[in-house]
């Protein structure tokens, strides 16, 4: 198995009255909100958090992308993965992902996606969204009823665009370009592993099949409320033939790991009470823009998904109800182990994306539970699925033909500086 | 093929290879009424329909993705949009009709009668979209919850179509207890909407105020002294920009007109349709 750090940087700053004050934490919530020097700390603490991730071993460190959204602060994933690629070395980069049909071309995405394969060392997993509709409908104002077709279209492009080697024209029905010509080309060939993020729809199913690429369900919701959702992948993947590879799929978790389960009510209650009543509460009204889903995903999922709003979400609930309906998977390395390993067999995952901070958790909670998760929880998870071969996993240059980054001069000043005893400037 | 929807006939016009089915509701005789609907479709044959029916000939065709109509994906664009308009008018053997648009029908109808003036014999816009101002925005169709947007259809909330519109939100819930018919009404809103957003989200506003001097044709512009959810301002906007044309507001009346005040709305779209050039 392999273990992906996933952030989602949430605001941590949300007042105590924000779900009667406001109607949703998504779209528009008023920015009024937010405050740019707290958001500055907050920042810096999360790509900390994900720095210390990769020394202490984890396999990927993840981000993906929202907007105008309190519990995602990530609009561009990709400047955080550049902010991550140079100061941490080892650990692959998981962007899931970029909303391609957001980008005009969405040859930019091919190019960010092929700097950050270069500045890395081919260490990038390439994510492709289609977006939530607040994203990409309600706040960048995507037409719904067009936007899977546009999706697409835009896919086709950026997987031609790394591929090509001569200039080409693009007459597409959304973009059309007389020379794509992409500088720079990624270092993975083809092109840099490719992960879907999914919610269940059987299209976005036969799209991974189709093109072998991984499928990665997203949910706050746990693994248990999953299980009946990735049955029906596997129960689809075995329909039409194609092979039950565990790595070809990803799921993401929730985890908080304290030395006891007792201890980890205690620490981890109000940040986990944050994330559920406040990051997640979101305006039904603008679940879903009109045509986002297609009348055959609306069909058969009419009775979960229309009004899915509270209840489903994991409001209102204690944390013991959280922990036994297992929204989050809590408590000391050795319960957290085993639930993990319940996960991974009962949804036959390979990639498990650990959301190990959580609403409004600080710096140490955080990095201990990291710490305990990495020495204590995924060694005895490794083995599992590994019978089979990963292929949904980034090919980076071997390590003495890597770059080190920040290497002799500015080091030498930097030292010069701190030696003369001279203060950061104003 | 044919059926009713209440006191209408109804008819399935094939337009023909790669393009639209459309279904046709129609009733009454005499000069033709061409009536274009609003975002929520003509899902029975009531209101102001079965009166404008005693004064004309009133065809109502159906959008794709409303009722029986079919093939939204031929069409890709606001052009495509009039000129399947026109196919249909063409289709229906009406020669310079009387147009009556409501809400979204509203705004097609003026994009039809500006794009081929001589086309259009008569014009009534009820309460259309298609125009934008800043201090005015028009409310969020796609944005809200069913119910949460009676406050902005109706004037008198208590009237029966908006309780009958507020019982939607029932319908919306965590739990599996909705009829299969509820689940068909439920998917039926949804298609109808999606043709709407394929239009007119997230702005229903592309250039029409560019093309409104065009209109040729005698326009009544008729409006809900109450409408919420296109403020009345919009019809002396219209008004203003359509050579040929006069303002009627009806009070105590919010958006959907049709529905809440059925009888001096009707006589204000007949009385216009029947007076001479």
């Amino acid at each position: 198995m392999k273990f992906t750090w996933f952030h989602l940087m949430p605001y941590r700053y949300l007042p105590s009255d924000f779900r009667e004050r406001y109607h949703g934490v998504w779209v528009d919530v008023p920015n009024r909100l937010y405050d740019p020097v707290l958001g500055h700390g907050l920042y810096n603490e999360y790509l900390d958090m994900l720095e210390y991730a990769g020394e202490v071993g984890f396999d990927a460190l993840g981000v993906n992308e929202h907007h105008q959204n309190a519990y995602g602060m990530m609009p561009s994933p990709n400047i955080m993965a550049a902010a991550l690629c140079r100061r941490s070395t080892e650990a692959m980069l998981l962007v899931l992902g970029n909303s391609i049909v957001l980008y005009n071309p969405p040859t930019r995405v091919a190019e960010e996606f092929a700097m950050l394969d270069v500045i890395s060392g081919g260490r990038l997993i390439a994510g492709f969204p289609v977006g939530t509709s607040m994203d990409i409908n309600y706040c960048y104002g995507q037409n719904p009823a067009t936007v899977r077709d546009k999706y697409r279209e835009g896919h086709d492009l950026i997987i031609k665009a790394w591929q090509e080697r001569e200039p080409f024209a693009w007459n597409g029905k959304y973009t059309k370009l007389r020379y794509v010509n992409l500088w720079p080309q990624p270092i993975q060939k083809p092109h840099p592993p490719i992960w879907i993020p999914g919610l269940g729809s059987i299209e976005t199913w036969d799209f991974c099949i189709d093109h072998a690429y991984n499928y990665s369900y997203l949910s706050f919701s746990g693994y248990k409320r999953a299980q009946k959702m990735l049955d029906g992948y596997w129960e689809h993947v075995a329909a039409r033939g194609a092979e039950a590879n565990p790595y070809s799929a990803a799921f993401f978790q929730q985890v908080c790991i304290s030395d006891t389960d007792a201890a980890c009510e205690r620490e981890w209650w109000p940040h986990v009470d944050y994330f559920f009543n406040k990051c997640l509460h979101l305006y039904p009204g603008m679940a879903e823009a009109p045509g986002y889903r297609t009348e055959a995903s609306l069909r058969a999922g009419v009775v979960a998904q229309v009004g899915n709003t509270t209840g489903n979400m994991g409001m209102n609930k204690t944390w013991k109800e959280l922990v036994e309906q297992r929204y989050i998977v809590a408590g000391s390395p050795e319960t957290v182990r085993q639930q993990l390993e319940e996960l991974a067999r009962s949804l036959r995952v390979g990639h498990l994306l650990l959301g190990l901070h959580l609403g409004s958790a600080p710096s140490d909670l955080v990095n201990h539970a990291t710490a305990l998760c990495a020495t204590k929880v995924m060694p005895h998870l490794r083995p599992i699925w590994s019978e089979w071969e990963d292929r949904w996993w980034p090919r980076a240059l071997p390590a003495q033909k890597r770059a080190v980054p920040g290497g002799t001069a500015a080091a030498e000043a930097r030292a010069n500086r701190s030696g003369n005893g001279q203060e950061a400037r104003p | 093929m044919s059926g009713t929807a209440g006191e209408a006939r109804a008819q399935l016009l094939e337009l023909g290879a790669n393009r639209p089915t459309v279904e046709v509701l129609d009733a009454g005789s005499g000069a033709p009424l061409l009536f274009l609907h609003g975002a929520g479709g003509v899902p029975a044959w009531e209101g102001a329909l079965p009166l404008l029916a005693r004064a004309f000939h009133v065809y109502a065709p159906l959008l794709p993705g409303f009722g029986r109509s079919t093939g939204i994906d031929f069409l890709e664009d606001q052009l495509d949009l009039i000129l399947h308009q026109f196919d249909v008018v063409e289709a229906l053997g009406l020669e310079r009709p009387y147009v009556l648009g409501e809400s979204m029908g509203g705004w097609i109808a003026a994009e039809m009668a500006a794009l081929r003036p001589q086309e259009i014999g008569r014009l009534a816009l009820a309460a259309p979209v298609g125009l934008w101002r800043d201090e005015a925005p028009v409310a969020d169709m796609f944005g809200a919850m069913t119910h949460e947007l009676v406050p902005y259809l109706f004037h008198d909330q208590s009237c029966p179509a908006a309780q009958r519109m507020l019982g939607y939100n029932q319908l919306v819930s965590d739990k599996d207890d909705r009829s299969e018919e509820q689940v068909e009404f439920l998917i039926s809103l949804a298609r109808g909407m999606r043709t709407a957003a394929k239009f007119l989200f997230p702005v229903p506003e592309g250039g029409l105020e560019r093309r409104l001097w065009r209109i040729t044709a005698p326009t009544l512009i008729v409006w809900g002294a109450n409408d919420r959810f296109v403020p009345p301002l919009y019809a002396d906007l219209f008004a203003a920009r359509i050579p040929r044309s006069e303002v009627t507001k009806i009070p105590a009346a919010g958006h959907l007109l049709g529905l809440e005040r059925p009888g001096p709305y009707a006589d204000a779209v007949i009385r216009f349709g029947r007076r001479e050039r």
